[in-house]
């Protein structure tokens, strides 16, 4: 665990870089709150045919109306954490320093171990200011709107966002993994964070749409599933242990496969 | 191979021996890279690792620093065998080819993440920074350092965990000639705390002032390993004459060719292949020719000159030469 611990406070020294850390937590910040004043300033009285586009007024007075457009943005947030986890491990490949760490740290999985738990905290950092921008944002937006809050804050409203911080904590945790995977085996911080945004935004979503029942085992349909809490076709507790699944053994698979591959770069 | 008169007669894991290996072999697909390494390195010693390029020389050391896994043999570093790497890789510092830092952090940052990863007191790193004096430019971004200061950091890194073996690929590299005599110095002084230093290099003089203890590694295969003297020693020495009137020269030459002596007239000298110990019998057989001798010397072959005799690369190994080599 030390050792682990070492790695950690090791890549916090790289995810301090200004750049990286309030380029990250700005854009975040901006995300959230942009589909949050969208959600409030396109809300009205839908038709029964737009009711998945849009959502409705008297919705967002609803309990769980603060944090209906933080989960808009979910998949947003996800894809900066993908991108984020995907080049922080790839670079490490692509500049040689991965040479230098593995000096320090011979113990493969261990660094690859500390290194993924830092990249996580600093996204658990970025989906918190994310949220509290989407909160600011949901409550001006209210106030220009009308929309009363006073449900916001009741018991069921602080469960329901409960549930949406817990659901969207956990999917970013998903997509910062499969960046981690997609990282270590691709090994260019452009090839991965390309091919994150190319499969996550076109490919899994045209598959799911294409064919039948494809998003109950395509992840990126999956972990939009656990970033909502669950959906019509596939259950919040089937996709969380899918995706959980998935990413177990790829990971497993990918650094023992690294543990034993040569560093040549 | 050839070895040196202190090559090893005793078992390569023997504890005398910072790095031993036996029969240490790397194959990227079917092209073998290293075979059959026996590698013995003196505890202390400072070791130069030589060979045309694409000998092994990286390669082997990254079999050492357990970034490539050998294909076969074994070998010990700092008395651990090469598969239990976290075992000594505390105790080894490296400087792996070119340095390679992040760019946007600063020199001293970048210490930083090597020193918690290893868990080494950060204090270190003002130390570091110090012996390869780069404390002022120490918060400067990585990317505004010169080729040399970047070779100096590299440097600074490999020693922040105090080592007990310095690995160093290429130290030379990018540094001008102040840098290469301040490398210098500061491998000797890290020789004299009891460091072992194995040091790659295409800089044969540097070598040769420096380094106690050589390996020459060719086509992946050890062509020597010993103390350099012992190298060198094997190599023919010359005497070198030169006559008062140079037309004395092919005369001198008739002379010496009949008593036995391979010899040959070059820039209006006499190059005799013999020893300083048939000095005095030129001389004599000069003057009963009535020649008159105006120079008599020895010439001892230099570290290059072996190097090319031992790997065959008269023509110049791609890269090899006494200028700084950027690779």
């Amino acid at each position: 665990m030390t050792l682990i611990l070492r790695a950690f406070r090791s890549e916090w020294v790289k995810l301090q870089r200004r750049t990286l850390l309030i380029g990250t937590y700005a854009a975040l910040m901006i995300i959230a709150a942009f589909f949050t004043v969208l959600v409030f300033a396109r809300a009205g009285h839908p038709s029964s045919g737009d009711r998945d586009r849009f959502v409705s007024l008297a919705e967002l007075a609803q309990p769980g109306g603060l944090v209906l457009g933080l989960n808009r943005a979910a998949v947003l947030l996800g894809i900066v954490a993908f991108g984020v986890a995907a080049a922080q491990m790839a670079s490490e490949f692509s500049l040689g320093t991965i040479r230098q760490l593995l000096v320090r740290q011979p113990r493969r999985p261990t660094l690859i171990a500390g290194k993924h738990l830092a990249t996580l905290t600093f996204l658990a950092g970025a989906a918190a200011v994310a949220m509290i921008s989407a909160g600011i944002a949901a409550i001006v937006m209210a106030h220009v709107r009308h929309i009363s809050t006073s449900a916001w804050g009741s018991t069921a409203g602080l469960a329901d966002l409960g549930h949406s911080v817990g659901n969207i904590a956990l999917a970013t945790v998903g997509y910062a993994t499969l960046g981690l995977i997609v990282g270590l085996v691709l090994r260019s911080p452009v090839m991965s964070v390309m091919f994150g945004l190319v499969y996550l935004l076109i490919i899994d979503n045209v598959l799911s749409a294409v064919v039948s029942g494809a998003s109950r085992w395509l992840p990126g349909q999956l972990l939009n599933t656990v970033a909502s809490g669950g959906d019509s076709t596939t259950n919040f507790g089937t996709a969380l242990l899918t995706i959980t699944v998935y990413l177990a053994v790829s990971l497993a698979v990918t650094v023992a496969l690294f543990a034993r591959s040569d560093v040549t770069s | 191979m050839r070895a040196g008169s202190n090559s090893p007669t005793t078992s390569p894991a023997d504890a005398p021996f910072a790095v031993a290996t036996s029969g240490l072999t790397k194959r990227f697909g079917d092209r073998s890279v290293v075979t059959g390494l026996d590698l013995a390195i003196p505890t202390g010693a400072v070791c130069g690792l030589i060979g045309p390029n694409g000998a092994g020389k990286t390669t082997t050391i990254r079999m050492l620093l357990g970034l490539v896994r050998p294909t076969s043999g074994s070998g010990t570093v700092l008395g651990h065998a090469l598969n239990e790497r976290a075992a000594y890789m505390a105790r080894v510092g490296a400087l792996i080819e070119s340095p390679s830092f992040y760019p946007t952090l600063s020199g001293r940052a970048n210490l930083k993440v090597l020193a918690r990863l290893g868990g080494i007191d950060e204090s270190q790193i003002f130390v570091v920074l110090e012996r390869v004096d780069l404390t002022d430019r120490a918060n400067d971004a990585y990317r505004t350092y010169s080729l040399g200061m970047k070779q100096r950091l590299g440097i600074a890194a490999a020693l922040l965990a105090q080592p007990s073996l310095l690995v160093l690929d290429e130290p030379g590299n990018g540094l001008d000639p102040a840098g290469i005599v301040e490398i210098r110095g500061l491998m000797k002084t890290l020789s004299d705390d009891g460091i072992t230093i194995l040091v790659s290099s295409h800089l044969l003089s540097e070598v040769e002032q420096v380094c106690d203890h050589l390996v020459m590694i060719n086509n992946g295969r050890l062509a020597f390993q010993g103390h350099v003297d012992d190298l060198l020693s094997e190599q023919n020495v010359e005497l070198l004459a030169r006559t008062e009137h140079p037309e004395d020269l092919a005369s001198l030459l008739t002379l010496v060719r009949a008593t036995g002596h391979s010899a040959r007239i070059g820039d209006d000298t006499l190059t005799v292949t013999a020893g300083v110990a048939w000095a005095g019998e030129l001389n004599r057989l000069a003057a009963r020719a009535s020649i008159t001798l105006v120079h008599l010397s020895e010439r001892r072959p230099t570290l290059e000159e072996a190097f090319f005799n031992m790997t065959g690369a008269a023509t110049g190994d791609a890269n090899l030469d006494h200028a700084q080599a950027p690779r």
